[in-house]
């Protein structure tokens, strides 16, 4: 055989097996939506479930997502993004950091239902929060915290080294130069990090399982101490649990395609923004 | 203005800079001349204790400014940094506007007067001989300037802090023959109120803008003296075959 032919079936592989795969993709994301777009409409958004999950809608679980995502944001951002630049501006290339780089490895590692029994021994029991909002919003915060510190540290490492030199050449101290210079120009690719991290938190239901989600609530959480209902978890229980799984099934589809529809859409914006504050930054 | 006193500055275990002594008037541009990594940058580097940044690095001997040793302990480093201001030889603004750009170091040093900040901006762009091509679009990015532009907008943000001195690394190596022209017609006019210290790969720039020049070799400083000496009647003959391009 020449080197041509030989060629010219191995590019014929390649492109097939990487044909395969969207076709792979297509196929989940059609069979999810055909079956899931007859259900949803704007009372399947807004209502609670009725009659034993079979009919209503999926409201108290869109919301509970959305709490524990803030939640879990709010507690993962500062504190990852805090941890990134120590590690990238403060500390150097030495021993604690390759230490702590070591371990933020090893915390993304960790199966995510380790984290949901971590959590409800720490949070749910020592701590005393109980079944709650902010017992699960830490617990995904800590599943969602080496994400968002590796993407923080390529991203503070990408900025180039001669806006520092440039900064400090000015008299401006070490601080002065993270917070006007090198955290403004790697914000694009931090909030992407976050972004990315908003789609796998709305998207987990191990971690949540232990600590704060709820079967069935008849109303919204009315404090960080409530349980609340969530997508991924209560698209579990209507696939497995429901008081009558057959009839709940148009509903769980609906919910897979909220599911859905809710993590491409961050990671949409998340390539959106990237772009935007990229384009800013430079007329700006 | 600055004097150097026995300086040995090491790279770990690399002896960069070879027991140095010069001194350097105010209101003066000197030269630093010599082949490739012979330790122009690194002793440049000194003055505004930019070797700091870098790790395993140690110094012997003492670098005077204005009388003062600034590598004693009493020694403010950003205060120093802001009396001597340093342009690098690839322009590096920062990704804000023009205007931001000028003012940053104003602000970090606590300026917060809106209109003083406005006219130092002024000013320091007129000064690097720019103000006219960018004062219509002051709110742009200052990285939709031309490459020469861009380094006269560096040396506008070192002005505009009030330096003394300025370090300028290789300014106009990355520039086009005008620009490089305009770069050294600003030192020209700046003289009068800096003391300058560039560091330079083009003999004839050297001749042109300097009044003295320091001949650097392997760390060592071969020859320093009058840059019309220099370059007309060196003591060393290797400072000749190099001015003559024989080597380097
Ligand atoms: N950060 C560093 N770490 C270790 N060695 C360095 C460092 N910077 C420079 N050196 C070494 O010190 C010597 C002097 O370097 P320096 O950059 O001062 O030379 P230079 O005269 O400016 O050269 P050029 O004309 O190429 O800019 C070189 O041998 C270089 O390899
Ligand atoms: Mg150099």
């Amino acid at each position: 055989m020449n080197k041509k032919i030989k060629q010219n079936i191995a590019f014929f592989v390649f492109r097939l097996f990487s044909l395969l795969i969207v076709g792979v993709l297509i196929s989940i994301l059609g069979f999810i939506a055909i079956n899931g777009i007859q259900v949803i409409d704007w009372e399947f958004l807004t209502t609670a479930p009725k009659e034993g999950m079979t009919e209503g809608g999926i409201f108290p679980a869109i919301v509970g997502t959305f709490y524990l995502v803030v939640g879990s944001l709010i507690f993962a951002v500062p504190l990852g993004v805090m941890s990134a630049i120590y590690t990238v501006e403060y500390a150097g290339n030495g021993r604690i950091v390759r230490f702590i780089r070591m371990m933020t490895n090893n915390l993304a590692s960790i199966p995510s239902i380790v984290f949901g029994l971590f959590g409800m021994a720490l949070f749910v029991n020592k701590l005393g929060f109980g079944d709650s909002i902010i017992a699960g919003s830490l617990t995904l915060g800590l599943l969602t915290l080496p994400i968002i510190i590796r993407t923080s540290e390529e991203a503070l490492k990408a900025v180039p080294e001669s806006y520092r030199t440039g900064s400090y050449a000015l008299g401006a101290g070490k601080l002065q130069t993270i917070r006007k210079v090198i955290l403004p120009s790697a914000m694009p690719n931090i909030l992407t990090g976050i972004i990315l991290s908003v789609g796998r938190v709305s998207g987990e239901t191990a971690p949540i399982l232990f600590t704060v989600a709820a079967y069935f609530l008849p109303s919204l959480p009315d404090s960080i101490f409530s349980q609340a209902m969530a997508l991924p978890y209560h698209l579990y229980v209507l696939a497995t649990s429901g008081t009558d799984v057959e009839a709940s099934r148009p509903i769980a589809y609906g919910t897979a395609l909220v599911l859905i529809m809710i993590v491409l859409f961050f990671n949409l914006l998340a390539a959106f923004l990237r772009q935007r504050l990229n384009k800013k930054l430079k007329q700006h | 203005m600055i004097e150097t006193k026995n300086i040995n500055f090491y790279y770990g275990d690399f002896h960069a800079i070879k027991n140095i002594s010069m001194k350097m008037e105010p209101n003066t541009v000197t030269a630093f001349i010599g082949p490739s990594g012979c330790g122009k940058s690194t002793f440049l580097r000194l003055f505004n204790r930019m070797n700091d940044l870098i790790n395993n690095t140690r110094l012997e001997g003492e670098c005077l400014i204005k009388s003062k040793n600034i590598y004693d302990k009493s020694i403010d480093v950003d205060e120093l940094r802001k009396d001597v201001g340093m342009v690098f030889q690839k322009p590096n603004p920062f990704p804000k506007s023009i205007f931001e750009n000028v003012a940053y170091g104003l602000k970090v040093n606590g300026v917060k007067d809106k209109k003083f900040i406005a006219q130092k901006v002024e000013e320091s762009l007129m000064a690097a001989a720019l103000w006219d091509e960018v004062k219509d679009k002051l709110h742009k990015s200052a990285f939709e300037l031309s490459g020469g532009q861009q380094q006269r907008l560096c040396i506008a943000r070192a002005l505009a802090v009030a330096p003394s001195v300025l370090l300028m690394d290789e300014p106009a190596s990355a520039l086009d023959p005008i620009s490089t022209s305009k770069i050294e017609e600003l030192i020209h006019q700046l003289k009068s109120n800096y003391t300058i210290v560039i560091v330079t790969h083009n003999m004839q720039q050297a001749a042109r803008v300097s009044d003295k020049t320091g001949f650097f070799m392997m760390g060592e400083l071969v020859e320093y003296s009058d840059t019309k000496k220099m370059f007309l009647n060196p003591d060393k003959e290797t400072t000749q075959n190099y001015i003559t391009g024989r080597f380097g």
